[in-house]
């Protein structure tokens, strides 16, 4: 099962352990932007369709 | 930099007056980029801007939190919630940007808490603002819905603690506008803003309290430590929800720093990124050290405030909390350039009209403030604490870049005094005459006059004041600061008209209203109407203001605010919710919207009834029962054969007077929590368009279904017969200071007489007779009718045209089709002809 | 009350009434309730006058100097 620390958008929070950020990039009919969304490192990524392993 | 232009191009564009492609022009590459990125926010004509969608996630994560933290007491309980809410709620950064922060999930999407009735309602009734799958969304809805039916929310709460008759008038929706819970806010700018404190030293001075507080309670048992402990709940509240902002800006300053050194290949972006990132790592944690620093600090709190509640408004003073960091930045140690500074200033505003409130909040709102989020209503010049002018680089800086971004929202609002120099009045005038509808200009020494007049603060404390909504005064102050603006009491005041005549019945909702003050037809003179209008008058307003009074009362159990309790100094030194009123000086008014129909109709019922007897009562009666339908000359008659106010016309400017002065004696009456007086203020927001299909066919020979007059003292579309020096003239027989908290008067000048230097110097002619008459308020519209009519037929060519609506500014096509027709009836002044 | 675009006939009550023209002129907006189309309505004469499309205004141009078109006052002209 792949888990969200093994993906390339997953940055660990150094003050969290076992936390990180999902950061991805995002273009709208506006603009380009970069979200976070925090998540745990052993979070099912199973069915994510932006997964990408590192 | 700029993208080179032709200077020509330029020139032709201004020459037309197309002044939102002559910007487009002028303005740099990142916030032509920045203003085009925007997803306006709002309404358009009455309904949500489609296109934004609602996010429904943060509403269940609400709930679990809300489960997780429910035998806290309040309002760590909120406070909790709230920390745990910013330590999970998606953030983004955009492309070019150099300040952050937002309420919303993504720049398309808005977050969705699902408590808080107003907004539930629309979530049913506009379907189009729910996520796909509809079925999901709604099942969704229904869900959270649930949940909170049996739970209850604060306005729930509250609403079951209030009277009910009370409760049943003010939500017919016939007389009130707002809501009982918050809905605005002050700032206590002087205690966070000087650069003096920010979020560190002001939990540092908590810890200190609690550790005082807590000794106190380990000693022998007294009666003086009881309310300790709930201070230091209190205070606890405070310091989570001021560290939870500390963490907010540290997600930001790690997002900046991922970007930069993972994804980012241009160089120089990667700087700003990493600047972005210190920046936000600093503020809101430490004082701020230059300008970007401090726009961003005062973005944080902006963001942070409106995320712990919804907030209608934007009391502001950015030239004079940021004029410092701009001239050691720009002119003392050339750290950045002025166009910089300007990059800087712009994006700051367009951070600002990027912000929503509640996308589907109830139709009065939709309706009432069409085309805007909010009346971000930010206040330049001015003087300063000493009275001296505190007009700056900054505050041209911020009318240079509204310019160049050209957002409806914020909008300006400047303090004239005579120290005001004409650099600084050439600047407002050309962000007038860009047609952006702003600087509203303001009478500095009448309003700080009045100000202590009504309020008592002190005249150091009254010269610090901002706009607390559109119009209203308020110190940014310990002791002057109102942390609410207590919306609903609100009065659509041509009830006051209309019940007079209806013996308190309202015919539209059908409900006895107001109290029965007799039988209109058999009024045999004056004097009775006038009596019967004073008595619903008093009801009105008494029942505005003492359901808000209560309402202010108990927020802060139901619904308190930690997070504004933190950057409060009241609330700080003595352990309170904000909410309370303890140690507040009030700052409140009765906002009176639709109110020149007033004397207006019973200047037409004396005039025409009375003194004339042209026409008996039961005539009048027979004719507004049916809508004046079948008796259109009769109409005219009562339109144009008795005086309007406007006019110079001293019956009907009496008729004005006696109204106001009859509001004014009886506003000493009514008291806020804080003891002080609810002057009376009149304007309309779009509360003329909201109410016009509310409002029965009136004496002045409106029918119902007509838009009411647009301003607070605006006379009627049309009816300004006389010219502007006639309007300044009526509006000057009013003691600004004294009749009550303020007045709003629109005008509409003509863009081609008021072409070049001649042009110019008419205008500074027609504001020293405004200045000289001691008028508190005015406002314009400077767009042809030609511009208004060709926006109105190919929208989407003329989207960016901005026009006023009352005490904001929005975009032409944003507002229904009836708003448009009355801003375009509204008289052209000429003036100085 | 005939509608001036589809020629439906019925009292000028029937025509909902939309908002006035301006205050001081007898033209007002209603809609017809077959065609659902604005109308310019004459209120002395009861009388529909002609459709009002988007960007098109009844009462000629705003009052005031600029006077590109008369005062509406009572019985003023229909461009157009």
């Amino acid at each position: 099962m792949p888990i969200c620390e093994e993906c390339k958008s997953f940055f660990p929070i150094e003050e969290e352990p076992g936390k990180g950020d999902c950061v991805q990039k995002c273009v709208d009919a506006r603009q380009t932007y970069f979200t976070a969304r925090v998540v745990s490192a052993d979070h099912d990524a199973s069915r994510c369709d932006t997964f990408q392993k590192s | 930099m700029a993208e080179p232009a032709l200077k020509s191009d330029i020139k032709d564009f201004e020459d037309k007056g197309q002044w939102w492609w002559a910007a487009e022009k002028k303005r740099s590459k990142r916030l032509d980029y920045l203003r085009k990125a925007v997803w306006r926010k709002g309404s358009t004509g009455g309904a949500p801007i489609s296109p934004i969608k609602l996010d429904l996630e943060p509403a269940f994560r609400w709930i679990e939190f809300y489960k997780q933290f429910k035998c806290e007491p309040q309002p760590l309980r909120t406070a909790k919630i709230m920390a745990a809410m910013w330590e999970t709620d998606p953030i983004y950064i955009v492309d070019k940007s150099q300040i952050v922060g937002s309420k919303t999930p993504t720049p398309s999407t808005e977050g969705w808490e699902g408590a808080g009735g107003m907004a539930n309602a629309a979530v049913y009734n506009y379907p189009e603002i729910l996520p796909e799958p509809m079925e999901e969304a709604l099942r969704k809805v229904h869900e959270v819905g649930q949940f909170w039916d049996a739970e209850g929310d604060g306005m729930s709460r509250l609403i079951s603690m209030a009277d009910p008759e009370d409760i049943a008038k003010f939500q017919s929706g016939a007389i009130a506008w707002g809501s009982l819970i918050g809905g605005y806010s002050g700032k206590n700018y002087e205690y966070f803003m000087t650069g003096k404190r920010a979020f560190e030293d002001i939990i540092e001075e908590i810890d200190q309290y609690i550790a005082e507080a807590e000794e106190k309670t380990q000693g022998v048992s007294n009666p003086d430590m009881l309310p300790l402990y709930q201070k230091i709940i209190n205070w606890e509240a405070m310091k989570i929800s001021l560290e939870a902002g500390i963490k907010l800006a540290g997600r930001y300053a790690r997002l900046a720093r991922i970007i930069a050194e993972n994804f980012e290949t241009d160089p120089g972006r990667r700087e700003e990124l990493l600047r972005v990132s210190e920046t936000c790592r600093r503020v809101p944690a430490r004082p701020p050290r230059n300008l970007q620093e401090s726009l961003q600090y005062d973005h944080f709190i902006q963001v942070m405030a409106r995320k712990e509640q919804p907030e209608g408004a934007w009391p502001a003073r950015p030239d004079y909390y940021h004029g410092p960091y701009y001239d050691r930045d720009v002119n003392i140690e050339k750290n950045i350039t002025k166009e910089e500074a300007l990059d800087l200033i712009g994006e700051f505003l367009i951070r600002a009209y990027d912000m929503p409130v509640v996308l589907a909040m109830g139709k009065w709102v939709r309706e009432g403030l069409q085309g805007i989020a909010g009346t971000w209503v930010w206040t330049l010049g001015g003087v300063d604490q000493h009275g001296d002018d505190a007009c700056n680089d900054m505050t041209i800086a911020l009318m240079q870049a509204a310019r160049l971004v050209r957002t409806p929202n914020p909008t300006f609002a400047f303090r004239w005094h005579p120290k005001v120099k004409d650099n600084v009045m050439r600047e407002i005038f050309e962000c007038i005459r860009h047609g952006l509808g702003y600087p509203a200009m303001r009478n500095d020494p009448i309003l700080i006059a009045n100000a202590m007049h009504w309020h008592r603060h002190p005249i150091e404390e009254a010269r610090t004041w901002v706009h607390q909504a559109c119009m209203s005064p308020c110190p940014t102050t310990k002791h002057g600061t109102q942390p609410m603006r207590m919306a609903s009491a609100t009065a659509n005041c041509a009830k006051i008209i209309e019940y007079t005549l209806w013996n308190g019945y309202d015919h539209v909702v059908n409900m006895q209203m107001g109290p029965r003050t007799g039988d209109a037809r058999n009024f045999t003179d004056f004097e009775q109407v006038f009596a019967a209008w004073v008595k619903q008058m008093e009801w009105l307003f008494s029942l505005l203001t003492r359901t808000v009074n209560f309402a202010r009362y108990v927020q802060s159990d139901v619904a308190p605010r930690p997070f504004l309790s933190g950057i409060s100094q009241r609330a700080v030194d003595a352990g309170i919710d904000v909410m309370r009123p303890d140690g507040e000086r009030g700052n409140a008014w009765i906002t009176a919207f639709t109110w020149v129909e007033n004397p207006d109709s019973l200047t037409a019922i004396k005039k025409l009834i009375f003194d004339d007897a042209k026409y008996t009562m039961n005539q009048l009666m027979d004719a507004l029962e049916t809508n004046w339908d079948g008796y259109e000359e009769m109409r005219l008659d009562f339109v144009n054969q008795a005086p309007k106010w406007g006019n110079d016309d001293d019956d009907a400017d009496n008729m004005m007077l006696r109204c106001l002065k009859e509001c004014a004696r009886f506003s000493r009456e009514l008291k806020d929590p804080s003891g002080n007086s609810w002057p009376i203020l009149p304007e309309n927001v779009s509360g003329n368009i909201h109410y016009s299909s509310i409002v029965r066919a009136l004496p002045n020979g409106r029918r119902q279904g007509d838009a009411l007059y647009d301003g607070g003292i605006s006379p009627g579309p049309g009816l300004d017969k006389k010219g502007p020096t006639a309007v300044l003239k009526s509006c000057g027989k009013i003691d600004h200071i004294t009749d009550g908290r303020a007045f709003l008067l629109n005008q509409r000048l003509s863009p081609t007489q008021l072409q070049g230097e001649k042009g110019y110097q008419l205008w500074r002619a027609y504001m020293k007779t405004w200045a000289d008459l001691g008028i508190d308020h005015v406002q314009f519209n400077m767009v042809s009718d030609e511009t208004l009519r060709a926006a109105q037929k190919d929208p989407e060519k003329y989207s960016e045209v901005i026009v006023r609506v009352a005490g904001y500014s929005a975009h032409f096509v944003d507002i229904s089709r009836k708003t448009q027709d009355n801003i375009i009836q509204r008289t052209v002044q000429g003036i100085g002809s | 009350m005939k509608c001036s675009e589809c020629g439906h006939e019925a009292s000028p009550e029937k025509f909902r009434y939309l908002y006035n023209a301006r205050i001081d002129s007898s033209l007002s907006m209603r809609q017809c309730p077959n065609c659902m189309e604005v109308l310019a309505v004459d209120e002395l004469k009861r009388e529909a006058l002609k459709k009002v499309g988007l960007g098109e205004a009844p009462w000629g141009k705003s009052a005031g100097i600029e006077n590109l078109a008369e005062d509406a006052g009572p019985g003023a002209k229909l461009p157009g």
